[in-house]
């Protein structure tokens, strides 16, 4: 019965198995993305080669949302200290003109003894106030060629060498003028200081705590596993947030869509009535119903995002889409959730009609 | 012409002839539903509609009643008072020594699944579904199982096995209503109630539905009740109850 059901009307059916595949859609590829940007800007730090930080108080693990700059003098009491090898400071720029982007402004002599130096696919490096670098998969993206001249943050730069990607950002520019921009002289938004030898990273740590006690610091290892959206309460939030809209839409379709099944077969249910049907009977028959449209929804709806993620990665080289099959089952439990609360109460109205009533509707 | 489509129509003609002996009583005199001073008013905005004014009937096991009257009589409310659609405002029903008037509706549905069968004017399938599985969804409500002995001798005798695989639209009027009466006797109930079963059927189909339902009446001791406004119908019945105004005014 409940399969002839949902074929019987095939549009109401395609309709509710789209609007569960879309909800599924939109998690998985919500978490995927904001998953795959955290975990993506983690590993791009991990490659700097750096083996902790140094942050100014209130600062956020996500670079670029909180600017907070602090006193590059503090660059030379780092270097100071024992095991430290080399110490270099960036100052973040936010430029969302053309997507996303959080730019390194940098200094490139203590940004290559921390980091070992670019690996340039084409170009070279800075040579004045108002060169840039990209990365070679922001080049890819947006087509971008040596010589060629891109305004950010509206000013007018050129690009003098294209570098392989995963050295923290996917532009760099030159620290003066990142610190001219910002109107922050002698400001860095952070330090990334190389150890003697990874092993004393925890030791350099705790020197540091002691020597800025207010200061964030934390080592590239550390700074890897707090990467998660978990830890980062504005994302969870904005992910959440989006999480919800997109449940809400599967609910409420399966809602209208039983709702509307409810009304057009009330004198099939008065003929279940007759038959001896318990109000048990009733309900189950279509909250399996609609769990059997939930079910067909989140195989599309898993698909889709595979297919989105495809679309997504070859569309915007620089973006990743991490789909986990943990966000797939949590995006199958969320979608049945939302689907037997839509559909609970079109069954319960079903069940309490009058049977009499139902029999006589037209 | 092959030998099922003979046996087929052998069949048809058989059952399109009238039964022998209408009007004779069944041997069997034991009450199955008895109702006392019964009276069912509606509450139609705020007008009470008195359907029915104090009915007393009883009828024993095995009978075959064909309930008359004119239209809003009654006749359709008692029925569905017998078979625990609805609850009476006041008075005793008793059905095979239940007591409605005191049962709550989970438990009239209860019972309702395993003692009453229910035929209706307009057949009343599940257009979803095919001939087999409106028949075997009776026994999945009921929740005994699917049993292929009773559902191939109640096929068999509806004549109706060759129609099973069919959807409601594509089976003519006279084989909905087998389907219909297969669906409501294929759970052995002891009741069958049937409201105008052949109010919508020519008088040949109306015919092979009367005769089966005596055939059933006969072959199994089934308890019919019967609402009919069509007088050759209700001959067919052992017994004929009048109604008028919400009252038994002939039995």
């Amino acid at each position: 019965m409940i399969v002839a059901n949902i074929l019987h009307r095939p549009v109401r059916t395609a309709v509710s198995i789209l609007a569960i595949a879309i909800e599924v859609v939109m998690v998985l590829i919500v978490v995927g993305l904001t998953g795959g940007m955290v975990h993506e800007t983690a590993k791009r730090v991990e490659g700097l080669g750096a083996d902790l930080m140094l942050q100014p108080p209130g600062s956020s693990y996500l670079f670029g949302v909180s600017s907070a700059p602090m006193p590059i003098k503090i660059g030379n009491r780092l270097a100071e200290l024992d095991h430290v090898l080399a110490v270099t400071p960036v100052l973040f720029q936010f430029n969302a003109t053309g997507g996303i982007n959080v730019i390194y402004g940098i200094d490139m002599a203590s940004f290559d003894r921390v980091t070992g130096g670019f690996v340039y696919h084409k170009g070279g490096p800075f040579t004045g106030p108002d060169d840039l670098l990209v990365d070679d998969l922001y080049a890819r993206a947006n087509h971008v060629k040596v010589g060629q001249a891109i305004n950010l943050l509206n000013h007018d730069f050129r690009v003098t060498g294209i570098v392989e990607h995963g050295k923290g950002a996917r532009l760099f520019i030159p620290l003066s003028t990142a610190q001219d921009m910002a109107g922050a002289h002698d400001k860095t938004s952070i330090f990334f200081v190389k150890c003697t030898d990874p092993g004393y990273t925890d030791d350099v740590v705790e020197s540091i705590r002691q020597l800025l006690p207010t200061y964030k610091v934390l080592s590239v290892r550390d700074y890897e596993t707090l990467m998660t959206s978990n830890n980062l309460p504005a994302l969870n939030t904005f992910v959440a947030a989006l999480i919800a809209v997109a449940v809400s839409i599967g609910f409420l379709v399966i809602f209208l869509s039983m709702y509307t099944t409810i009304t057009e077969r009330t004198r099939e249910i008065g003929i279940l009535k007759s038959l001896g049907a318990s109000k048990r009977y009733i309900i189950s028959a279509i909250l399996r119903e609609a769990g059997l449209l939930c079910a067909f929804g989140i195989v599309a709806g898993w698909m889709g995002s595979l297919i989105g993620r495809r679309v997504i990665m070859a569309s915007f080289p620089t973006l990743t889409v991490d789909l986990t099959v943990v966000w797939g089952v949590r995006a199958a439990v969320l979608a049945l959730a939302g689907t037997l609360v839509g559909a609970f109460y079109p069954a319960f109205r079903a069940a309490q009609l009058d049977p009499v009533d139902a029999l006589s509707y037209e | 012409m092959n030998s099922s489509r003979a046996a087929a129509l052998e069949r048809e003609s058989r059952l399109t002839q009238p039964v022998s002996g209408y009007g004779e009583p069944t041997a069997c005199m034991e009450s199955i539903i008895q109702t006392e001073n019964l009276r069912k008013i509606y509450r139609v905005g705020k007008v009470d509609v008195h359907a029915l004014r104090g009915v007393n009937l009883t009828v024993q096991e095995g009978e075959f009643i064909a309930i008359v009257g004119p239209s809003g009589c009654g006749k359709s409310t008692l029925l569905h008072v017998l078979g625990g659609l609805t609850h009476p405002s006041t008075g005793k029903v008793l059905v095979d020594g239940n007591d409605f008037s005191i049962m709550s509706d989970a438990e009239r549905t209860k019972f309702r699944r395993h003692k009453i069968g229910f035929v209706f004017q307009r057949f009343n399938l599940l257009p979803t579904l095919s001939a087999r599985d409106n028949i075997a969804l009776a026994q999945h409500i009921q929740g005994n199982g699917f049993n292929p002995h009773r559902f191939d001798a109640v096929v068999d005798m509806l004549g109706i096995r060759e129609k099973l695989n069919a959807r409601p639209y594509a089976l003519s009027g006279g084989e909905q209503q087998r389907v219909a009466i297969a669906r409501a006797v294929i759970c052995e109930p002891k009741i069958l109630l049937a409201d105008e079963p052949t109010g919508n059927l020519d008088t040949q189909n109306s015919q092979l539905v009367l005769n089966m339902m005596r055939a059933l009446n006969r072959s199994f001791r089934q308890t019919i009740l019967m609402i009919t406004h069509n007088p050759e119908a209700a001959g067919v019945a052992d017994r004929i109850v009048r109604m008028r105004d919400g009252r038994i005014i002939y039995d």
